[in-house]
């Protein structure tokens, strides 16, 4: 039987998970590795039950992944926007779980989780408009027409590679 | 004239609805290090956000900001946002990113400008005009940390660096072939930039002694440095520029010829990271400067002293036994040929896990070297013994047995050489590259026994030189070519079944420029979708000869009858080539060209030169 262990969400709710998928989240693992064993449950109060039930369904079905093709990040070559089959559709939910899911994997330090977010999001930007992208996330132009024509102007020469 | 705050100063006002998540693990924010210059390396710590400077931007609240709707993306923290930003990687995304808003404009504005890219010259032109702007949007010139004009050095002159004086943080630069260049403005641009750390100045033939010595002032960081070429570059500006450097890891002088010994003792002296250093045809060095620099540098990775031809065996004779040299992967003597057996064996020795030696032209050395050699055992990974014309089969087959993890070895002109030695060399695993250039013994059987693999297995080959080896034929080369899958380069110069028939040569690259009419008629070098096609072209002839007619689905190449004693493997058409055909890999053709010899030689040049395209 692994060894489980209790979370708290920011709502009061309480979570049991094995420690072994807990401590995908570096956050957890040192508070762990801190305190020993403990019977109280971890307060996570930056993380409320729906989006921690979410990062927890993550660090499940990514249990066996080794850490080190996690940690690949470091080599730009993968700097792409591939996600593998499953994180796509793990990540389709709405925009504001996504990007709760990205605040959460910040805070407990779940490196993977963090990529697949913030690539999820780039994937919505990869090749649009500045208008559309603007309609995607619903973000207010605040530019004068003339600061817009600026940038635009001063960084026309960018050109794909 | 409004603030100049900093980016971050003031993010939760610019955000509506925003919450203030201090996230103290933030995503990483180095840069990546893509490989930008020949120097590619764990040199730079640059990260963003630390200093975007503004000359209109203000990150207060627009009016009515608080009149906008709540949208969840406000949300994220600036940190956040850029590393979303981050995974874009494509100048356009990002500067339409920074058309969305202040803030976004704010956050994406540095990975468009930190490292501009230019295919075309008027790109840069816009880029400069940009930069010259009195009141851009941005401070950009600030901005720029890494800068690679090598794709446009055709177009660069002084004056369209002018502009560049602006920039006062850049820490990478590539002037790779900006052949046009004096020392006036670069030498203003350098002194503007202390945090430079690498610098490729390839190839400045133009340059001289006032652009190091600025160089030797300004810019202590330096970690990397070509001056490949540069051939006005002596030691009146290398000697100053060694002193202080203490965390300088990478420099090539190649073809810096008139450098001397000075320069190599100052560096010796003064530079203990030194790690890679390349003195290629730095003619006028000498053995006790080298020895003295080898008895300094106990941890140099890399030491490329080819055509240095006043060295002698006593360069590493004189070195104490005791001496070892553990971190020595790369040592290349090519064309140092006082060199003999003695040294190699003493090198050995004293650099046990060599991966990578060169030996081509020591025309002196014998088995008793390569014997030496076999005690690097399973570190060598590629050797390169052309033109050392002593060496005997017996000598391979006793590398072969202590060297498994050789994945290239080059044997060109080893006239003494027969099929015996071929045969061993299918005994390396992973052997991918091989070169056999004109050792003319060798027949049809040996590459069959070379290229044949029992079972399952699948022949590692992917580089193949078998220029003048006259007595090779159609029959070795399909069997060859239908057994190698992984082939992306085969060379059959001046052998005249091949390069005379225009049905194979069709399928050829076409000959570097530099050569002449005599060696574009003997040039047969397939590379490439090349090899693919020439592949499939010798499989249909095998057939036709075989087998009645019969339909192929993807074949609309006329065909050709007359084609006689054509009697290969059928191996039929075949989808799976792997590999690719990797562009640009037998590039580089410059450089060692001319040698006074015949064609002949060339076609080995050739083989030589795409040595640098290959991994080690």
């Amino acid at each position: 039987m692994a060894v489980q262990i209790k979370l708290m969400s920011s709502d009061q709710a309480m979570l049991v998970v094995d420690k072994e998928v807990a401590e995908r989240s570096v956050l957890i693992k040192n508070m762990l590795d801190d305190i020993g064993e403990v019977d109280e449950a971890i307060p996570i109060p930056n993380v409320n039950e729906a989006v921690l039930k979410k990062v927890i369904e993550w660090c499940e079905h990514h249990k066996g992944d080794s850490p080190s093709t996690n940690d690949e990040e470091s080599d730009s070559r993968k700097r792409s926007t591939d996600i593998e089959e499953w994180d796509q559709k793990f990540m389709q939910v709405d925009q504001e779980m996504l990007f709760e899911i990205i605040l959460a994997a910040n805070y407990l330090d779940i490196k993977p989780l963090l990529d697949v977010g913030c690539k999820t999001v780039a994937n919505m930007i990869k090749g649009k408009s500045p208008e559309e992208i603007r309609k995607t996330f619903n973000i207010q132009n605040d530019f004068t027409a003339e600061e817009e024509e600026q940038i635009r102007r001063e960084n026309e020469w960018a050109e794909d590679r | 004239m409004r603030q100049r705050p900093s980016i971050f100063s003031g993010r939760n006002e610019g955000v509506p609805g925003g919450e203030s998540s201090d996230s103290s693990s933030g995503p990483e924010q180095t840069l990546d290090e893509d490989a930008d210059m020949t120097m590619n390396a764990d040199d730079s710590n640059t990260s963003i956000g630390d200093l975007v400077s503004f000359k209109r931007m203000t990150v207060s609240p627009p009016s009515g900001a608080r009149l906008k709707p709540f949208s969840p993306i406000y949300t994220l923290p600036p940190e956040l946002l850029i590393a979303i930003f981050r995974k874009l990687s494509s100048p356009v995304d990002w500067r339409n990113t920074m058309l969305v808003s202040r803030q976004w404009a704010s956050l994406a504005v540095e990975l468009l400008w930190q490292r501009p890219y230019f295919c075309e010259f008027k790109n840069y032109q816009a880029m400069v005009m940009a930069i010259e702007s009195k009141n851009a949007f941005f401070d950009y010139p600030q901005l720029i940390r890494r800068l690679n004009l090598t794709f446009i050095a055709d177009k660069i002159n002084n004056g369209s660096l002018i502009p560049l004086q602006k920039c006062t943080r850049l820490e990478r630069v590539t002037l790779t072939n900006c052949t046009n260049l004096t020392d006036s403005p670069l030498k203003d641009i350098l002194a503007a930039n202390p945090r430079i750390q690498a610098l490729d100045l390839s190839q400045l033939e133009g340059i001289t002694d006032e652009t190091l010595l600025t160089v030797a002032e300004n810019c202590p960081r330096l970690q990397g440095l070509n001056l490949m070429g540069c051939k006005g570059v002596t030691d009146a500006s290398l000697i100053p520029l060694s002193k202080n450097r203490r965390i300088l890891r990478r420099l090539k002088l190649s073809e810096c010829n008139q450098i001397t010994d000075e320069t190599v003792l100052a560096l010796a002296t003064h530079c203990p990271q030194l790690l890679e250093i390349d003195f290629h045809k730095c003619h006028q060095i000498s053995d006790s400067s080298i020895t003295f620099l080898l008895s300094k540098l106990k941890h140099l990775r890399e030491l490329k002293l080819a055509f240095c031809d006043l060295l002698t065996d006593a360069t590493f004779l004189h070195l104490p036994a005791s001496k070892s040299f553990d971190a020595l992967r790369i040592l290349d003597l090519t064309d140092c040929n006082q060199i003999t057996d003695d040294a190699v064996d003493k090198i050995i020795k004293m650099a046990p896990r060599l991966r990578n030696l060169i030996l081509a032209k020591c025309r002196q050395i014998t088995d008793r070297a390569v014997i030496s050699i076999t005690g690097l055992g399973k570190n060598l990974h590629s050797l390169h013994l052309g033109h050392c014309s002593n060496i005997t089969d017996a000598a391979v087959q006793e590398l072969v047995a202590l060297c498994p993890r050789i994945r290239y070895i080059d044997l060109a002109c080893c006239l003494r050489l027969t099929n015996q030695s071929v045969q061993v060399l299918a005994q390396l695993p992973k052997l991918r590259r091989v070169g056999l250039v004109k050792c003319n013994n060798i027949t049809d059987y040996a590459i069959k026994q070379l290229v044949r693999r029992a079972g399952e297995g699948v022949c590692p080959l992917e580089r193949v030189h078998l220029s003048y080896c006259m007595h090779l034929t159609v029959e070795g080369i399909t069997e060859l070519v239908n057994n190698c899958q992984r082939l992306t380069h085969l060379s059959l110069t001046g052998i005249p079944t091949f390069h005379q028939n225009a049905e194979y040569t069709k399928f050829c690259r076409s000959p570097p420029k530099e050569f002449t009419d005599g060696q574009r008629a003997v040039f047969c070098v397939f590379s490439g979708s090349g090899v693919k096609q020439f592949r499939h072209y010798l499989n249909q002839q095998a057939q036709m000869v075989r087998l009645p007619p019969r339909l192929e689905d993807d074949d609309d190449h006329v065909m050709d009858d007359g084609l006689g004693g054509v009697n290969g493997h059928t191996q039929g058409t075949n989808g799976a080539h792997q590999g690719g055909a990797q562009g640009g890999m037998g590039a580089g053709m410059g450089g060692h060209g001319g040698q006074g010899q015949q064609g002949q030689d060339e076609v080995d040049g050739e083989d030589q030169d795409t040595e640098g395209a290959d991994e080690f």
